[in-house]
């Protein structure tokens, strides 16, 4: 430096120094962070997504199961309600008749598991049929099922099941193409429907002429019908 | 020279706590302001080394060659010609060079002091 330069001089000097320096070692950092954080985007491939997808599973099965523990508590609960009531019943006569009359109607709503002598019911697709161009002649539909539960209850069933899943008064039964869907369970044929009730009030009514298993075989449906001394049907709660 | 310290700490600590994210197109212009600072700063470098620093230049220098190089990159994405190429290409060029001439002056330095250790000697 030609010129020797004052103290002031030398002070705003610096200051405009650091002042460069600042500007530099924020581009810089700045971008660096920057470069970074794009490396960490590009970086977000399918495993991240798979691991993700791993994780929700594993929360749904936890799920699964605090269900199923909680279901167990609550079939406890009941029983223990129960026996309450038949506590009740041998002390009091009046709440007797009542807890009785409660029993029977828990019976009909699902809430407990059942079991007694009935009938059971099996639906089958048709043999294929190769000179027939519709599917639909041959295999079984919703609106067979409920002609059969309809049937089944009108001659004094007291509880149904389709393949093992408890029917309630708010069961919905629908036909989803190829296979049936009772209460958002889809189940395929063949639908082994079982009620309980007087097994040969019920099958004879099944029998009668131009009745429900007519008609099912003028659909081409195969029907078998089995008198059973003990089915049982587990209460609406359990899962499927 | 600790205050000039202290503003690149101060700046290198905003500038990783700065949680700004801008879109990729510009990071372009981030970069050639990265280049073009520190072209710069090489360049008052070897002016010093020469006796040739200049405070105005070194600074006015310093502000205008970012400003200068992200306008050129920026006027480049506009007008679909790749501007900040030459903005890369000619700091670069610099970059090397001024290294380069700071490198043969501290060897030549370094090499006279030798020489004058062996002739005293």
């Amino acid at each position: 430096m030609s010129l020797r330069p004052n103290k002031s001089g030398k002070i705003s000097k610096s200051i405009i120094f650091s002042l460069v320096f600042l500007v530099l070692g924020y581009i810089l950092a700045y971008s660096y962070n920057l470069s970074k954080s794009q490396s960490e985007l590009e970086s977000f491939t399918g495993s991240t997504l798979f691991e993700e997808e791993e994780r929700l599973r594993q929360e749904l099965i936890e799920q699964q199961e605090r269900n199923k523990s909680l279901r167990e508590e609550l079939m406890e609960k009941q029983a223990s309600v129960q026996q309450f009531e038949q506590s009740f019943s041998e002390g009091e006569n009046h709440s007797a008749e009542l807890a009785e009359k409660t029993e029977a109607l828990r019976r009909y709503l699902g809430a407990v598991p059942v079991e007694g002598e009935g009938l059971e019911v099996t639906l089958r697709d048709g043999e294929y049929k190769p000179d027939s161009e519709n599917p639909n002649d041959y295999i079984v539909h919703e609106s067979h099922v409920f002609q059969v539960i309809n049937e089944l209850y009108i001659s004094g069933a007291q509880a149904i099941s389709i393949n093992g899943q408890r029917i309630h008064k708010n069961s919905h039964i629908v036909c989803t193409g190829p296979v049936i869907t009772v209460d958002g369970v889809q189940y395929s044929a063949p639908f082994i429907i079982v009620a309980i009730g007087r097994p040969d009030v019920l099958k004879s009514s099944m029998e009668l002429t131009g009745g429900v298993l007519d008609q099912l075989v003028n659909d081409n449906i195969i029907v078998t019908m089995n008198e059973e001394q003990a089915v049982s049907m587990p209460a609406l709660l359990s899962e499927s | 020279m600790w205050l000039s310290i202290l503003g690149l700490i101060l700046g290198i600590s905003l500038g990783l706590l700065t949680d700004v994210q801008i879109p990729s197109e510009y990071a372009n212009y981030l970069s050639i302001a990265v280049l073009a600072s520190l072209d710069t700063l090489f360049g008052g470098i070897r002016a010093h080394l020469q006796q040739m620093y200049d405070d105005k230049v070194f600074v006015s220098g310093f502000f205008f060659n970012i400003a200068l190089a992200a306008g050129l990159a920026f006027l480049g994405v506009h007008l679909g010609v790749d501007l900040y190429l030459a903005a890369i290409f000619a700091f670069g060029v610099r970059l090397f060079q001024n290294i380069a001439v700071i490198r043969r002056i501290l060897l030549a330095k370094w090499s006279n002091k030798k020489d004058i250790e062996e002739a005293a000697r």
